[in-house]
């Protein structure tokens, strides 16, 4: 029996460049970085004051009432997107699964319910705050107001979140469980979040500098992508557009630390594997990866450990997109199948911004600065979250 | 004070509680209803209901008691203004 091909037939995107998937690709074309003084928080006296959030005009223009949570207003002007850009119609949609990769819930109006009952010393009455605090609680809201009727599904697995999203809903597409599907990750800015990494050391005082020898960490994001994967026959029937076709996913575990990765990059080197022989694609065929590249020491020592393994050193260009857009944490894995699908359209590598000199131990071509023109047909984008939760998605034109 | 006071705070109390448009709050009258489910109401959950309450009894030195269905009481905002003027007593 021939597997099922699956294509994306949809995308949508608000990013830290704004509403839509083509503020996303000119943002990541021309190497803009967006990661500036953070103000939805308090951050005084933090070893990082930086992040890459959606700009406040931005919000009060996605057309979503300010009465829900920033993730949700985030995740439905994302879908909203998608949907369209896929046109699906409302019989579709009746039959369409929902998988949504979420961490960080409606955590950000709830931490500031908290901060005020702490403060005060007074139990606060904005209890509306915590209606959305818990992650499923998206696929609740983005179900019922887009009229999803098919199984609904949500993944919490760090910041591979995004990407196990859509291998999961890929499954179910390919399994027959559903004939299209709408995946993709949401996060917006929190305080345990941003807190959490600086507490950590692990973020950046300046914008992230994944690669670079001179690297201190990351830089916190927030964004929501979806895409709309259906089976490549369906699609054409319908009169959709197949913009690229999801060829394989790797999915692992290194089941090794809480935080970091296995230091032999072992579990990476399995999802990527996995992915690879799920799509029955060689390593050679592979012509881009976009990299995890969170800017951490460890994070981009190690992925370029498993990269080498996988591919060869010098192999194949690699660029970490979180240089431009911040690390989206759920949203992340999601942002980064779209940016690399856009890569496949256009023929572009998005570059990696802030990167003055590879750190020797990363021996790869990282497209520093500048975006490259090169003929692509397939690409791997790869998620690595906490916990050692690995994906990897392989993607082709 | 009269209904159409008390009408006044309550939709001043759904803009700065439960961050409704100032623009949607000038559209709201004494036939608007609440109710999340209710064709053209303003879709007021549980919490939404709760966070109103606590407003309420703030705004208006009122008790809104817990035991009790209100939800006849809480379905407009005529039927909320009554019932807040039942609780105020002649002025």
């Amino acid at each position: 029996m021939t597997k099922p091909r699956i294509v994306v037939s949809g995308l949508g995107v608000v990013s830290p460049y704004g509403a839509g998937t083509k503020t996303f690709w000119a943002g990541l074309a021309a190497g803009t970085c967006a990661i500036r003084p953070i103000t939805l928080i308090d951050t005084e006296g933090f070893r990082s004051r930086v992040a890459a959030e959606v700009p406040a005009d931005v919000m009060a223009a996605l057309g979503v009432s300010a009465r829900r949570a920033r993730a949700d207003r985030l995740g439905l002007a994302a879908a909203r997107e998608a949907l369209a850009d896929a046109g699906l119609g409302p019989d579709d949609r009746a039959e369409a699964a929902l998988v949504i990769g979420a961490v960080g819930g409606g955590m950000l109006e709830g931490e500031a319910w908290y901060w005020e009952e702490t403060r005060t010393g007074r139990p606060s009455p904005r209890i509306t705050a915590l209606r959305s605090i818990l992650p499923y609680t998206h696929a609740e809201t983005l179900g019922w107001r887009l009229g999803l009727g098919g199984p609904k599904e949500t993944v919490v697995m760090a910041c591979a979140s995004g990407a196990a999203s859509i291998s999961l809903a890929a499954d179910l597409v390919r399994d027959g469980v559903v004939p299209v599907a709408l995946a993709g990750g949401v996060d917006a800015l929190t305080r345990i979040c941003f807190m959490g990494f600086n507490a950590l050391k692990l973020l950046d005082p300046e914008p992230c500098r994944p690669f670079d020898r001179d690297r201190k960490g990351m830089s916190i994001g927030e964004a929501a992508a979806f895409l709309v994967l259906e089976e490549a026959d369906r699609c054409r029937a319908r009169g959709g557009r197949a913009l690229a076709e999801l060829l394989g996913a790797g999915v692992s575990t290194d089941a090794h630390h809480v935080t970091s990765p296995a230091p032999d990059g072992e579990g990476m080197v399995r999802a990527m594997r996995q992915a690879l022989i799920d799509a029955r694609v060689g390593a050679g065929d592979v012509h881009y990866v976009n990299a995890h590249g969170t800017g951490t020491l460890q994070n981009d020592r190690t992925e370029a450990l498993a990269l080498a393994k996988v591919f060869g050193s010098w192999s194949v260009p690699v660029s970490s997109t979180k240089s431009l857009v911040g690390h989206t944490m759920a949203a992340a894995g999601s942002l980064e199948a779209v940016a690399t699908v856009l890569a496949l359209q256009h023929g572009l590598i998005p570059p990696t911004a802030n990167l003055a000199s590879v750190d020797p131990e990363i021996p790869f071509d990282c497209v520093p600065i500048t975006a490259r023109p090169a003929p692509l047909e397939i690409a791997v984008t790869n998620s690595f979250g906490f916990g050692g939760q690995n994906v990897s998605l392989l993607f082709g034109r | 004070m009269t209904q159409k006071e008390v009408l006044d705070e309550l939709k001043a109390i759904v803009v700065e509680r439960l961050r409704f448009d100032p623009r949607r709050a000038a559209d709201m009258t004494l036939d608007t209803t609440l109710p999340k489910g209710v064709e053209g109401s303003l879709g007021l959950d549980s919490l939404d209901f709760i966070e109103l309450s606590v407003a309420m009894e703030d705004r208006f030195g009122i008790t809104v008691e817990e035991g009790q269905d209100l939800s006849q009481e809480f379905h407009s905002f005529d039927s909320l203004s009554r019932y807040i003027l039942g609780k105020m007593g002649p002025s």
